[in-house]
């Protein structure tokens, strides 16, 4: 589930309060982090790198036989949709001459990415529909999350609106996914009034 | 009755909406070792549009939307009680999730120094009379603030408040995606949500 605001709020506060003990060296090492701005070029990159975890992972799953035949349903179109995004994004990347980076080239490379984003689970040692789907639906998250960062400082009109129709996209997968888990129901697949995923 | 749900809750929306941007500044700007009273003003600041022009801009934009968001309000009150019980159920969760939009929006308008006008006295909704056709018409709502929402927020200048409105279409297109598998429709047709799902 995406996270409330509350929780958001609670984790800035969290964070910030480890930066303020933090030794000053660190805070100006992450504070030069935090606001160097991001060329469109690196943007489109990290975005296209988390797609292609993403797609990799939707493979990994539909092929790995664990899947009910309900969640098989919900989840094969996800995957064209995921490629889909990954075409659109390359064409903004290449027509601005930037490099496309390659997708994780095996699970381990995967499982090493989706430790890195703080995803729970690993692929090879999913055990049925709710522990893939909890794999996808946060992955789903950090990728919203990764289009709401997009989102603060792209401001070429129609990469925004690409941001917003992928990302928009992926909130309706994330819906998806969370009708899969128990309870099963409508509006407990859309618990949130806002959504930006996780960060 | 739509005028009280609103006005109950706006306070609440309010304050919650003013600490969502509290919390989208301190996430942003906890690295520079800021406090949540200096991320709070911070946030205030880095939403606020760089010009008069671009600020009434913003301002027009999000009131139409406002007003998009509070016709999809009156939609729910009235299409809710000829629902069958479980729909009932979720449809009510999205009306409080609108209700949520309107007050994010509120705030936006405020950030932006304008002040959010009245809701009408009525909004023309048609005249549904069984819950297909209710949730027909959401849907159609839904879409439409969705459309709205493609358009305009390019057209937005801070990208704060840019990424703001987009945690309003996110579960805008949730609830389509969710009025459709309603419907009987495939929930998720396209890999890019344009509006006219």
């Amino acid at each position: 589930m995406p996270p409330t605001r509350r929780q958001l709020l609670a984790a800035a506060g969290a964070a910030t309060g480890a930066a303020l003990v933090a030794p000053p060296a660190a805070l100006a090492a992450t504070g030069a982090k935090a606001m160097a701005p991001i060329p469109v070029p690196e943007r489109l990159q990290r975005l296209i790198r988390l797609e292609l975890l993403l797609l990799f992972c939707y493979q990994h799953v539909l092929s790995s036989g664990i899947l009910s035949p309900r969640a098989r349903r919900t989840l094969t179109p996800f995957a064209g949709q995921e490629q889909a995004h990954i075409h659109a994004l390359e064409a903004q990347q290449r027509a601005r001459g930037g490099t496309i980076p390659p997708g994780p080239g095996s699970v381990r490379e995967a499982n090493r990415d989706l430790a890195h984003r703080k995803v729970g689970g690993r692929l090879g040692q999913l055990r049925g529909d709710l522990d893939a789907v909890r794999l996808l639906l946060t992955t789903e998250q950090v990728t919203i999350g990764a289009y709401f960062v997009a989102l603060n400082t792209l401001d070429e009109p129609h990469l925004i609106e690409l941001a917003c129709q992928i990302m928009a996209n992926e909130a309706q997968h994330d819906a998806m996914l969370a009708l899969l888990l128990p309870p099963g129901k409508i509006g407990s697949a859309v618990p949130y009034g806002l959504v930006q995923g996780l960060q | 009755m739509v005028r009280d749900a609103e006005g109950a809750s706006r306070r609440a929306l309010l304050a919650r909406a003013g600490a969502g941007l509290a919390g989208v500044g301190a996430l942003l700007l906890d690295g520079c070792g800021s406090t949540a009273a200096t991320a709070e003003q911070t946030a205030t600041q880095t939403t606020t549009p760089a010009s008069p022009a671009a600020a009434d801009q913003d301002i027009a934009i999000l009131s139409r939307a406002l007003d998009l968001e509070r016709r999809t309000v009156s939609a729910y009150v009235a299409g809710i009680p000829l629902l069958p019980r479980p729909l009932a159920q979720a449809a009510q969760q999205f009306l409080s999730e609108e209700l949520e939009h309107t007050g994010e929006l509120i705030s936006l308008i405020k950030t932006s120094g304008g002040t959010a006008g009245p809701r009408a006295n009525s909004y023309p909704l048609g005249h549904p009379t069984d819950a297909t056709e209710v949730i027909a018409l959401l849907h159609s709502l839904e879409t439409m603030q969705i459309d709205y929402y493609l358009q305009s927020i390019p057209r937005l200048s801070p990208g704060p408040t840019r990424a703001a409105v987009a945690t309003i279409l996110t579960v805008d297109a949730q609830h389509v995606t969710m009025l459709r598998l309603s419907l009987g429709q495939t929930p998720v047709p396209s890999a890019f949500v344009t509006g006219l799902e």
